[in-house]
């Protein structure tokens, strides 16, 4: 089993420049440190129809309530509101971009801090001995001798398909073929409960690839237990 | 149209939510994934509602609620009406502090 960055066609140029946009970065800085309701947050503005703040101010009491006092949590708040409302304005299309890159920004971000960063890598291929290489890269891979890892990120429950499940099933499978373990995983930036929902209606194989939703993030910057 | 307790203003929110379901399911394809979503979310705010039958809202979740009721009526896409099935719920809970 090798890696190999993926091909740099124009879609990927395109991609490349959105995943290294400071808003990008910012977002995803914040969302690595917030509480689960904080990301809810996050995901609501993002994908909301208004960008009136006041409205979102109180659409939120637990996080901007007047029981919420002064201090870190209350100004993280405000700042994934206000990069948030940023990415809302960006438009339909660039703004469905930008939620894609910040939750792979987000999931290096965590792997970064069990692995260290030299082992976190982006748009990575995985190659076998034998088997015709997929054309999709896989969005993050931890790559370290005897523990590589594979994630693709979603931004909703509903990107959850049977090819997304079958490529990562695939990596493992194909591994576990030349004796190497690979960790798949599949990160979505939603509600577990909506994400058990999607998969009940799939049929790709799903039990050997892990699923990590908005509530469980943190889990994949801590150790294996 | 203020609500005096939980189960109150979830009804409120349940009669939005249908009309969001309602709207996503004019994409076709997706038709069963979001009536298996709304069912799943449905059980859970109803499951809520059930166990505080009789509890006083505090007017900041309820008007947060409304807000959010409002945050869906906007909506017009049937993609972004799929996206806020699962995202509504999580909102309306958390306002009234419970877990999605």
């Amino acid at each position: 089993m090798r890696f190999q960055d993926a091909a740099r066609d124009g879609r990927a140029v395109v991609y490349a420049g959105i995943q290294a946009d400071p808003l990008v970065k910012r977002a995803a800085a914040l969302l690595a440190e917030a509480t689960p309701a904080q990301r809810v947050l996050a995901r609501a503005v993002m994908n909301g129809e208004t960008t009136d703040v006041t409205s979102w101010l109180a659409m939120f009491p637990a996080l901007f309530g007047p029981s919420v006092p002064a201090g870190h949590e209350r100004s993280r708040s405000e700042a994934i509101l206000a990069a948030s409302l940023e990415v809302a304005q960006r438009g339909e299309q660039v703004r469905s971009q930008f939620r894609g890159a910040i939750v792979e920004e987000l999931t290096a971000i965590l792997l970064a801090r069990r692995t260290g960063e030299a082992a976190v890598h982006r748009e990575r291929r995985i190659l076998f001995d034998g088997v015709r290489a997929e054309i999709h890269p896989y969005d993050v891979t931890v790559e370290r001798e005897g523990a590589a890892e594979a994630y693709d990120c979603k931004w909703g429950a509903r990107g959850i398909s049977d090819d997304v499940l079958h490529q990562l099933d695939d990596a493992r499978s194909h591994a576990a073929d030349e004796d190497v373990a690979l960790r798949a995983a599949l990160v979505v930036f939603d509600a577990e409960r909506s994400c058990l929902v999607r998969l009940g209606r799939l049929n790709a194989p799903h039990d050997g690839t892990t699923i990590v939703p908005l509530e469980s993030l943190d889990r994949i910057a801590a150790p294996a237990s | 149209m203020a609500s005096t307790t939980v189960p109150e203003a979830l009804e409120r929110a349940l009669a939005a939510y249908a009309e969001l379901t309602a709207l996503g399911e004019e994409i076709e394809d997706e038709w069963s994934y979001v009536n298996d979503l709304a069912d799943a979310w449905r059980a859970r705010l109803e499951g809520v509602a059930a166990a505080r039958v009789g509890t006083t809202i505090d007017p900041a979740a309820d008007a947060a609620i409304e807000r959010a009721i409002d945050e869906i009526g906007r909506i017009a896409d049937p993609h972004r009406a799929i996206d806020w099935l699962s995202t509504f719920p999580q909102v309306a809970l958390l306002a009234i502090g419970e877990t999605p």
